[in-house]
């Protein structure tokens, strides 16, 4: 496209290919660098950000995997749910007298003499899988034009690669090198599309019967991602990340998997065969980067927080809660401060700034009409939402807390693996007396240690490892809830049932981009304003003994988050009075 | 890159080493272990590292080509035993496999034209013995994150925990044919797992005369080798945040089968490998190779103080902190640090953890060493905390709560084996923490069944069970530490102590120390929280704590150095303790209203926390300081629970006056008490009017008594 000798879209790989061959070419001893980046990187960015090709890049789902290019550059956006570890490869070897590289490719695009000279890298695998419960708002498929885009490409691509394929394809001699070479490698070579005539046949053959070559579904699309030269730490479990990579298809690779068992291995069994590439495609990464709500917002209207802006944003939210919580003005506002909480620090074992909420006085009745219109809601506002009844059987029956499975080598996902930032509802109204069992009692604890740690024990067999989770747990039951103990609990009183109303998608999306810019603003407390909630805390504790560190820490919290709802990042006195107000006006309700 | 290595060379100082090595008492080690496997007494030659970094003539070449080609050199190594290889010295019996040794080597002499490599036995077939190069253990091993690509080949050393372990099955390592033609025995060494057997006789006989002879796998006298594989996976403490642990294989052979099981948390030196592949996924070899770690050694960890082994480094850190004199104090402050005040209860917690000798007397009868904690208090004052932050630090712990504890409980149940059918014995907590510390919480609601077992558990220490045909005892040799709640789950401060702790006194007595956390209403305390809170809040921190709390590893060190320590009371001592127990002896049976029981029991808390004392002053001798210290300690136990001042506080008041007036109504055993009577009682403790009646009036409610209305008389119901 833009005067480089290849696409870095529909081939990414002649990008590395080419910087490769000039890195050595100006000196560089592939023994040196050691996997690290030789510049393709920032080619790529170049070509993406700069030029602003990025919203050329097809993003991989279950319906783009269609028609999607083995080979071309993907974007995939999706939470790391297990790791894999490492693999090891060989990054660089020497055919006759020129390096090679195998970076970003599952297979060598040339053939290998078993003598030649190789280093060997590692890379690192991700399971990762779309974000559970995101909403159908906060999906982005590829826009129109890339589709119709890749389809043109499909229809001309055959003469184009074909020109690329005989000017990349000079040095091999396919001749001499098919003797020496064992048939596989032919093979292997034909995958990689190095054969003119050959890339034709699999080329049309991946574009007419790619439904039955991809056999997956929407609900657990899965994809491998390998990623390369990151620090241990840029990636986390549980992360949402977009990574933007090579899609590759290598069908041989799946048959390999499939006779794998010929060969007898007991513990043998590779994570890897359960995951055939028929099922879970895999994605060389180039770049990835760490996505937040506010990446899920697409066109948001405002851009700059402005004090108005965000005040009428406030009152607008405030309203619809309202609307939707009948009339109740208090719950509303506990709902939105609620909305607002997240996880800003960790001290010893406490969690800082979470804000659950537990309304009560919900009947069988009265949940299926605010329950329901609560969890719309949310759905709508938020862009990772999931809910669940809490009754005996789900308890004693489901899985909560991933596991790990060491006969397939595999971190076992459960309901409480979540992304970051995840909105959960829990309807305990729906439980009634029963026995729980072993597995019951044990998710009672994940939940309530959820509620009180804000972290969930992933269970390895042989030790327990707690993952922090930053999760907003919403509670809707008939009288409080014993089992998981709220932060704020609120009996709940609605004074009318409002009709469904119509709300036009521009608030709404006015609303998410207020609730995710606000609620990464930060905070603070100034030494004078400190002085003045010791004293109030002081205060309020001789009136009530029964009153504890955790209720200073959780009015502190609603402080924080009525300030920031006002899209202030310092605590002032009025906010103060109001959260001590809110919290007057609850502890009336609740001695009702 | 490097030059070519000269085997030879290598394998003339591989001899060197092994035939001149003499370990630290001056012994011929590796000769003599050479000697030992040459009368078969030994099937393993291990080599350490460590000794060839010590040897006199270390070629720090040689070493490093050994650590980075080890499994290259483990075949140098196994060459030049075998030119090293002593003939027997004592007479043992032959089996089959030096039966056919012998006539192979009777074959081989006649048949001279042996230059063909298939029928020229492989050395490995004469091998009775394998080598292990062990890796040196001066450095802390690498967790399974840290070994990368560079370190294919080397020689690493890993810990980790096994997760699986297969089947030990037999590996092939020389596959032995006999040809149907020609009669020769044809060798192929086997170096991988798999292998193409050979068909046709490549013999020099079958080959001139173009007889395709049949080979036939003679299983009987191939070499055969013990192999398992095992899965390690790295320890929890090693996953950084938010991450996965990360596993390994593991391949075991011969001596090292077996020696694995999943849950063992173990450390390995080994050989970091990629796996060769074989046949289909061959093609794709160069691309994606697995790992695999070949074991060269196994060793257990073990969470005893006793086998807790100092470093070099560590030892002196230790003796640099006995010196301080204050280091009673620093170790009770940086237990569960982050926890406010409390000085004397973690001060006890220490003791605890250090706990005091074992002693057997002659006539068999043994006087426990260990020390029991309860901790009793209201709700919310951080006992858990403290309870998890001692098991943390304690080398062997279990945590359980009074009701929490599976089917087995705490103490051991007979359940049937779902896999054998078999009746099988199986430890409940107190068994499993063996040796080390029971942290029990809510002690108070535990099942009655266990609560009986405790007894036995806290004074004999052991766990009898007469179930399903089973009759045994299980050692518990544990200290118990215990956390309950009182009566009401509150404290209260209206009833006497025995009434709020729920547990009956016999269980009471076990205890070396009871501490009772009140959490007190004061403003300074208060004031302490708010600040606290906002600071927390405000910085996302803890606030300093105004001392560098020692680590937890520090403090474990310092605490198994000091168990080792097996302190005595000096003659002149003897006589310090029997008077102070007599006078407190003395002081309960003067008191009206005796607190405590002071029994026999009582002498040997003393005696026991003295010894602890002694034993964190690394002092072999218990001195008069410890004694003073124990005391005050159990005064201190005593005054959580019977502090005067709190008696006098004025909350406390009313539940005074009314003890004042129902014990004195007891002595006099009426039931009727006249309201000047009692005025004249409660002020001579030196209380209000004012005082009496807010108490008559509340009592009265509650329907402890009737007051006349007129002439407010009282009657107790």
């Amino acid at each position: 496209m833009v005067g480089l000798p290849f696409d870095c879209l529909s081939n990414p790989l002649g990008a590395v290919r080419v910087t490769f061959e000039r890195a050595i070419a100006s000196g560089s001893d592939p023994a040196s660098f050691d996997g690290k980046d030789w510049g393709v990187i920032d080619v790529l960015r170049e070509c993406l950000f700069d030029q602003g090709a990025l919203t050329q890049v097809p993003i991989l789902d279950h319906q783009s995997i269609g028609w999607i290019q083995p080979n071309s550059l993907v974007r995939f956006r999706g939470m790391v749910q297990d790791m894999l570890g490492n693999e090891f490869y060989v990054g660089a070897f020497k055919d006759d007298s020129m390096w090679r590289t195998n970076k970003f490719a599952d297979v060598a695009s040339f053939p290998m003499g078993s003598s030649s000279e190789n280093r060997i890298w590692e890379r690192r695998l991700l399971h990762c899988v779309p974000v559970p419960g995101q909403s159908s708002w906060s999906m982005q498929s590829s826009s129109e034009s890339v589709i119709s885009r890749s389809k043109k490409w499909m229809s001309q691509h055959g003469e184009k690669r074909l020109r690329e394929d005989d000017a990349e394809s000079y040095s091999m001699a396919p001749g001499d090198e098919m003797q020496e070479s064992p048939p596989g490698c032919k093979k292997m070579r034909e995958g990689d599309c190095h054969s003119p005539l050959l890339h034709e046949a699999v080329a049309e053959a991946s574009s007419s019967k790619s439904s039955i070559e991809f056999d997956t579904d929407s609900n657990c699309f899965s994809c491998l991602v390998k990623v390369y030269d990151t620090m241990e730490s840029d990636v986390k479990l549980n992360d949402v990340f977009e990574f933007i990579g090579v899609f590759t298809y290598n069908p041989e690779l799946m048959i390999q998997m499939d006779e794998s068992d010929e060969v007898p291995h007991d513990l043998y069994e590779e994570s890897l065969v359960h995951l055939p590439p028929n099922k879970v495609p895999r994605l060389h990464c180039f770049i990835q980067r760490k996505l937040a709500v506010h990446d899920f917002i697409h066109n948001s209207p405002v851009t700059e927080p402005v004090p108005h802006v965000i005040r009428g944003a406030r009152e607008g939210l405030l309203d619809h809660l309202r609307s939707v919580l009948g009339n109740d003005c208090v719950a509303a506002q506990c709902v939105l401060l609620h909305l607002l909480s997240r996880v800003h620090g960790r001290v010893d074992s406490a969690a800082l700034g979470k804000l659950s909420l537990n309304l009560t006085g919900f009947s069988r009745e009265s949940i299926s009409v605010f329950g329901n219109q609560l969890r719309n809601a949310t759905q709508s506002l938020l862009p990772f939402t999931q809910s669940f009844p809490l009754t005996v059987e789900y308890l004693n029956s489901m899985s909560l807390a991933p596991r790990k499975d060491y006969k397939t080598n595999r971190l076992v996902t459960g309901v409480l693996q979540m992304a970051e930032g995840t909105h959960l509802t829990i309807d305990e109204t729906q439980l009634d007396s029963g026995i729980l069992n072993s597995t019951g009692v044990s998710n009672t604890r994940l939940l309530k240690n959820l509620l009180e740690c804000q972290k969930v024990e992933y269970d390895f067999e042989y030790y327990k490892m707690e993952m922090p989770a930053d999760v907003q747990l919403l509670i809707l039951s008939d009288g409080k809830s014993n089992i998981l103990p709220a932060d704020l609990v609120l009996p709940f009183q609605p004074s009318a049932v409002s009709p469904s109303m119509n709300i036009s998608p521009e608030a709404l999306q006015t609303w998410r981009w207020y609730l995710s810019s606000v609620r990464s603003l930060s905070h603070d407390i100034d030494p004078e304003m400190q002085k003045v909630l010791e004293d109030d805390l002081v205060a309020a504790r001789q009136e009530d003994r029964s009153l504890g560190s955790q209720d200073f820490s959780r009015l502190l919290t609603m402080a924080r988050l009525i300030s920031v709802s006002f899209g202030e990042t310092r605590l002032s006195f009025d906010h103060w009075q109001m959260a001590k107000e809110l919290e007057r006006l609850r502890k009336e309700r609740l001695k009702q | 890159m490097a030059k070519q290595v000269d085997f030879a060379a290598e394998k003339a100082l591989a001899r060197d080493f092994l035939s001149n090595f003499a370990d630290a008492n001056g012994e011929a080690k590796y000769f003599n272990i050479i000697q030992d496997v040459a009368n078969r007494k030994l099937r393993s030659v291990q080599i350490e590292l460590e000794d060839l970094f010590n040897y006199k003539d270390l070629d720090e070449e040689f070493l490093r080509r050994v650590t980075e080609n080890t499994k290259r050199y483990l075949v140098v190594f196994a060459d030049a035993i075998d030119e090293l290889m002593p003939e027997q010295t004592e007479a043992f019996q032959d089996d089959d496999h030096d039966i056919l040794m012998t006539q192979r080597s009777e074959d081989a002499s006649e048949n001279t034209e042996g230059s063909d490599p298939f029928q020229k036995m492989p050395s490995e077939i004469k091998r009775f013995y394998e080598v292990y190069i062990k890796a040196s253990s001066k450095e802390r091993p690498f967790t399974i994150r840290e070994v990368k690509a560079s370190y294919i080949g080397q020689l690493v050393r890993i810990s980790g925990i096994v997760t699986r372990c297969s089947d030990v099955k037999p590996l092939m390592k020389v596959a032995i044919y006999t040809c149907e033609e020609c009669g020769f025995e044809i060798y192929q060494e086997v170096t991988a797992r798999v292998f193409m057997p050979l068909f046709e006789c490549p013999s020099g006989r079958c080959v001139t005369n173009l007889t395709k002879g049949n080979l036939i796998l003679q299983l009987r006298a191939s070499k055969f080798m013990k192999f398992q594989e095992a899965k390690i996976q790295e320890l929890a403490e090693h996953v950084p945040k938010g991450h996965i642990p990360r596993t390994m294989t593991v391949h075991l052979r011969g001596e090292l089968t077996r020696t694995v099981a999943p849950g063992d948390v173990v450390e390995l030196s080994g050989i970091f490998l990629p796996i060769p592949y074989t046949g289909f996924r061959a093609m794709r070899a160069g691309l994606v190779a697995d790992t695999y770690l070949e074991a060269m050694s196994v060793t257990h960890f073990k969470k005893k103080y006793e086998d807790y082994n100092l470093e070099k480094d560590e030892e002196e850190q230790l003796a640099r902190l006995a010196e301080d004199g204050d280091i009673y104090n620093k170790l009770a402050r940086s237990l569960a640090p982050e926890i406010f005040g409390h000085e004397d209860v973690k001060k006890a917690l220490l003791l605890l953890l250090v706990g005091a000798p074992h002693r057997k007397l002659k006539d068999g009868m043994k006087i426990r060493g260990d020390l029991h904690v309860c901790l009793m208090g209201d709700p919310g004052v951080a006992k858990s905390q403290l309870l998890k932050h001692i098991i943390n630090v304690a080398p062997r712990g279990v945590y359980t709560t009074g009701r929490g504890s599976s089917g087995v409980g705490l103490t051991a149940a007979v359940q049937k084996d779902p896999v054998t059918n078999e009746m099988v014995l199986e430890g409940g907590a107190l068994v499993l923490a063996d040796m080390g510390i029971c942290a029990i919480d809510e002690f108070d609601k535990m099942d009655e069944s266990d609560r009986t077992a405790i007894h036995e558990v806290m004074e004999q220490q052991t766990v009898s069970i007469a179930k399903a045909g089973i009759t045994t005892s299980l050692n518990a040799r544990t200290a118990v530490l215990a956390a309950a709640n009182p009566a009401w789950g509150r404290y209260d401060m209206r009833r006497t102590p025995a009434e709020n702790i729920n547990l009956p006194p016999a269980l009471l007595s076990r205890f070396d120390l009871l501490w009772l956390i009140l959490d007190r209403a004061d403003m300074d305390s208060d004031l302490e929280m708010a600040r606290h809170v906002v600071y927390v809040h405000q910085n996302k921190e803890s606030p300093a704590l105004g001392f560098t709390p020692l680590e937890p590893s520090v403090l474990r060190a310092y605490i198994s150095r000091a168990r080792k320590i097996s302190p005595h009371v000096p003659k002149e001592l003897e006589e310090y303790i029997a008077s102070a127990y007599s006078t407190i002896r003395q002081d309960e049976a003067k008191s009206n209203a005796p607190h405590s029981y002071t029994t026999v029991r009582t002498l040997l808390s003393i005696l026991r926390i003295s010894a602890a004392l002694a034993r964190l002053r690394f002092s072999e001798t218990v001195a008069q300081s410890d004694v003073d210290e124990a005391l005050r300690l159990m005064q201190m136990s005593k005054f959580s629970l019977y502090s005067e001042d709190r008696q006098r506080s004025g909350l406390d008041a009313i539940s005074d006056i009314y003890s004042i007036l129902r014990d004195e109504a007891a002595r006099m055993n009426k039931i009727d008490i006249s309201y000047a009577n009692a005025l004249n009682w409660i002020s001579r403790k030196g209380y209000s009017e004012a005082q009496l009646k807010e108490c008559l009036e509340e009592y009265a409610s509650l329907n402890v008594w009737q007051i006349h209305p007129n002439t407010f008389d009282i009657h107790v119901s």
